[in-house]
């Protein structure tokens, strides 16, 4: 079993939670949300970001609108419909569920495991 | 020092280095091949552009004249490169998420976890598949899959099931059609369990020669890349063996050897059909390896180490055009291929998908045929008349003519020999083949050329619209009372056997005189008691006129040993009166009793190959009023005349006493090898009569009735022994 595979693969899991939730915070610009993600050391790939975006755009969960920019072609801003916060509550229900399974799991494991 | 170009990015200008430019370039393509089956493809390629535009913007903002190579590669690397981004298994994940999503909110959450587990569980399950199900296994497959699936599903190597399919259903014939059974009925290991691998064919860019399809079977079926090379190399090394088989134009044997080119020609079939493989997870799906990030991060490394090695062999630039217009002929290939059978490739299910790939294979192979031939004709119609070329004053009268010749034999035949040979060796070189301009100047030329082709055509037929002959000439021979006269042919004097080149009619060509063989021999009857020798001139001319006087310029040589007639085999003209088809027709005919054998060095080339539609076979004659039968017969046989026609000699006779009274009747079966020409009874006597040549007073100038020539000829061949030689 392949220790970076199975990292990807949970932290894939977790991209489309942590986008919605930087955007719930407000109208973004994409690298923006790269920046905030680097900066909570969350490393994600622009190239990754713009299909996702325009996937959860697609499925009416986000919004956007064209801002003028001074440096550059005018830049896409995105922010959250009404559709998407819901979308949002329930992610975020699954999460702490989750959260707090894998802790509950992890902590009196970590016995058993030793034992082993 | 670089070239520094400006593109209009996004809306804005952009001072960039040119092979920045090429490498920016590369980056949108494979985002583009990346997101092609993506449903907002565009709409990504756009932000992502924008998003590029806006660091180009900021590093000119910096200070920077131009955006350099670095530049780019650093944006590049921020960006990510698709073989970084999340590949398949993600794509199909979050498109099953966002459907979810679209259906109803409250299950997504679920939904996305749901293919998290999956997409996790692919890695884990893929192993277990085998246990307990029978599948075609596509990981290991050499065809479907189905020994391998077998294989699995006992826990045997796959090879021994092999071995054993081969040798024993395929050793008692139905072995093929139980596989076809197995592969229709059992389920593909990939339609299981969604991501997990399937092995199939692609051209491989990376370990390519010409186009990447043998190293593309070798990675399918997992042997060597040289087995497939070899394999196709054997035939075409074996044409090269044989190519002097070409310098004679030896057409049943130049046939034979185009099966031999047949390995390009599927190479090249093969090139087509398979597409290439370019993206990381296309180049696992060939090698049948599972696509995940790991394998694709390992794949680029390696990827990276090959690129760097060639990068320092051809040099990048020249790399990147060959992967540009490899790519451009892939997607080509592919989109003619989709045409040519849908229900193939991608859905790739079973036996469709062969009888598709059969399809094409053959109609690529009658198309590929057709034109593999018509450029063979071409070659060899060009190598053929090249070597004429000499002979050309022979042939053509006026300078026009000469013009058209020189446009027809350079631009209509040459131009596309040099055109094909300068697209292969493009290609072989990887070249840019898509220059417009020489595409152009080729067509163009060749036009020209067709134009020629007409001319000289038109004005050839002009040259040759009238045909005319002389009036029949009796030859008067040594010695016409001999029991058996035997044909020989004369060669030219100059006959030489070492012609590096020889198109057959051609005998030779001697100073300002052609000799041609255009010589017919005819056999008739004659109830005189002496051999009759007759000869007729034939020629063709732009007037009647002329054709009669190029006719009347034939000369016709011959001597007489014994029973030996030698004749010339040729006609003889000079530049000044050229070649139009001029023919001397020599008629032999047979006293009753007495016996002709034709050898086979006697008269014209091509006699025996000519096209003989059923045994109705008669001679044009022009003036018609010939009343003579004419005998087809073979060469080297003795014939005999028995009651008016020619039978075979010897082993036919008393048999053929029978049926003496069916004189003339076609259907006589103790004469299917003698063959009437011309069935014209006469009355009177009834046998055939000779047409007295007493009834041409043109020819009682120079020639006697046959009676007194013999008598007269008696005198001259007392010494036999002795040859004379005579001329008309």
């Amino acid at each position: 079993m392949d220790i970076q595979n199975t990292q990807s693969q949970m932290r894939k899991g977790v991209l489309e939670f942590c986008i919605l939730s930087i955007i719930r915070q407000g109208e973004v610009y994409p690298s923006d949300i790269v920046e905030k993600m680097r900066a909570a050391n969350l490393h994600t790939l622009e190239g990754t970001l713009y299909p996702l975006l325009t996937r959860l755009k697609n499925a009416g969960l986000l919004t956007y609108r064209w801002v003028e920019s001074n440096s550059g072609p005018p830049r896409k801003y995105f922010a959250m419909t009404e559709e998407g916060l819901k979308f949002y509550g329930e992610l975020e229900r699954t999460w702490n569920e989750l959260a707090d399974a894998v802790k509950a799991l992890t902590t009196p494991q970590e016995e058993t495991t030793t034992t082993e | 020092m670089k070239k520094v170009i400006n593109i209009n990015f996004q809306g804005r200008v952009v001072p960039i280095e040119e092979s920045a430019y090429d490498v920016l370039k590369q980056y949108i393509d494979s985002l583009r091949r990346y997101f092609a089956n993506e449903e907002g493809r565009d709409e990504i390629i756009n932000d992502i552009e924008g998003r590029i535009g806006e660091l180009f913007s900021e590093v000119l903002k910096k200070g920077s004249t131009c955006v350099t190579e670095d530049d780019v590669n650093a944006i590049i690397a921020s960006m990510g490169r698709p073989e970084q981004f999340d590949d398949d298994e993600a794509r199909v994940q979050s498109q099953l998420g966002s459907q979810q999503y679209a259906s109803s909110a409250e299950n997504a959450g679920t939904g996305n976890a749901g293919g998290t587990g999956s997409a996790g569980g692919d890695n884990t399950t893929y192993n277990n598949i085998p246990h307990g199900r029978f599948y075609r296994d596509e990981n290991q497959k050499v065809v479907a899959g189905v020994c391998a699936g077998i294989a699995n599903y006992f826990g045997i190597d796959p090879l021994v099931v092999r071995i054993l399919f081969v040798i024993f259903a395929f050793g008692f014939g139905f072995g093929f059609i139980t596989y076809l059974v197995l592969w229709v009925a059992v389920p593909s290991s990939a339609s299981a369990v969604i991501g997990s691998p399937k092995k199939r064919l692609f051209r491989d860019p990376d370990n390519k020669l010409i186009a990447g399809v043998c190293s593309g079977l070798a990675q399918y079926f997992g042997v060597n890349v040289w087995i497939p090379r070899i394999l196709f190399l054997i035939p075409f090394v074996s044409i090269v063996f044989r190519w002097h088989h070409w310098g004679s134009f030896d057409f049943p044997n130049f046939l034979s050897i185009s099966f031999s080119p047949g390995s390009l020609l599927i190479y090249v079939i093969l090139w087509i059909i398979f597409p290439e493989a370019i993206s990381t997870a296309e180049k696992l799906e060939m090698k049948g390896e599972r696509v995940d990030l790991n394998s694709i991060k390992n794949t680029i490394q390696q990827d990276m180490t090959g690129f760097k090695e060639r990068a320092e062999k051809f040099g990048k630039e020249v790399g990147e055009k060959a992967q540009q217009f490899g790519r451009d002929f892939g997607s080509r290939g592919r989109q003619f291929s989709s045409e040519a059978g849908n229900m193939a490739r991608r859905g790739g299910s079973g036996v469709g998908h062969v009888i598709g790939v059969l399809v094409k294979i053959f109609v690529y192979f009658v198309l590929g045929s057709i034109l593999f031939g018509l450029s063979v004709g071409l070659f060899v119609a060009g190598t053929a008349l090249t070597g004429f070329l000499p002979n050309k004053n022979f042939v053509l009268a006026s300078g026009w003519e000469n013009i058209f010749a020189w446009g027809t034999l350079l631009l209509f035949i040459w131009v596309p020999i040099v055109g094909i040979i300068t697209w292969i060796i493009r290609r072989v070189a990887k070249m840019r083949a898509n220059s417009k301009a020489i595409r152009f100047t080729f067509v163009a030329l060749w036009i020209i050329g067709l134009f020629c082709l007409i001319g000289l055509a038109s004005s050839m037929y002009e040259d040759f619209k009238y045909r005319s002959h002389t009036d029949e000439q009796i030859v008067s021979i040594p010695n016409p009372t001999v029991k058996k006269l035997e044909l020989r042919g004369i060669y030219p004097a100059s006959d030489d056997e070492h012609y590096w080149f020889r198109i057959d009619p051609f005998e030779s060509i001697d100073g300002d005189t052609a000799y041609v063989k255009n010589t017919r021999i005819r056999l008739t009857t004659t109830n005189d008691s002496n051999f009759v020798v007759s000869i007729k001139r034939y020629s063709n001319g732009s007037s009647r006129d002329q054709a009669k006087g190029l006719a009347s310029k034939l000369t016709f040589n011959f001597r007489q040993k014994d029973t030996l007639l030698y004749i010339n085999n040729y006609v003889t003209f000079t530049e000044r009166e050229k070649f139009r088809n001029q023919l001397i027709e020599i008629t032999i005919a047979v006293p009753p009793g007495k016996r002709i054998q034709v050898n086979q060095s006697a008269g014209g080339w091509g006699f025996e190959e000519h096209v003989d539609f059923g045994h109705n076979w008669y001679y044009y004659d022009e003036d018609n009023n010939d009343e003579r039968r004419y005998f087809d017969y073979d060469r080297d046989r003795e014939y005999i005349n028995k009651g008016g026609r020619l039978v075979r000699y010897g082993w036919q006779e008393t048999r053929d006493e029978d049926n003496s009274d069916n004189d003339g009747d076609d259907n006589d079966t103790n004469n299917s090898r003698v063959q009437q020409q011309k069935v014209q009874k006469d009355t009177t006597s009834g046998g055939y009569r000779y047409k007295e040549p007493a009834k041409n007073p043109a020819n009682n100038k120079k020639d006697s009735l046959p009676g007194k020539q013999a008598k007269a000829d008696t005198r001259m061949t007392l010494p036999t022994a002795f040859i004379q030689r005579f001329s008309i």
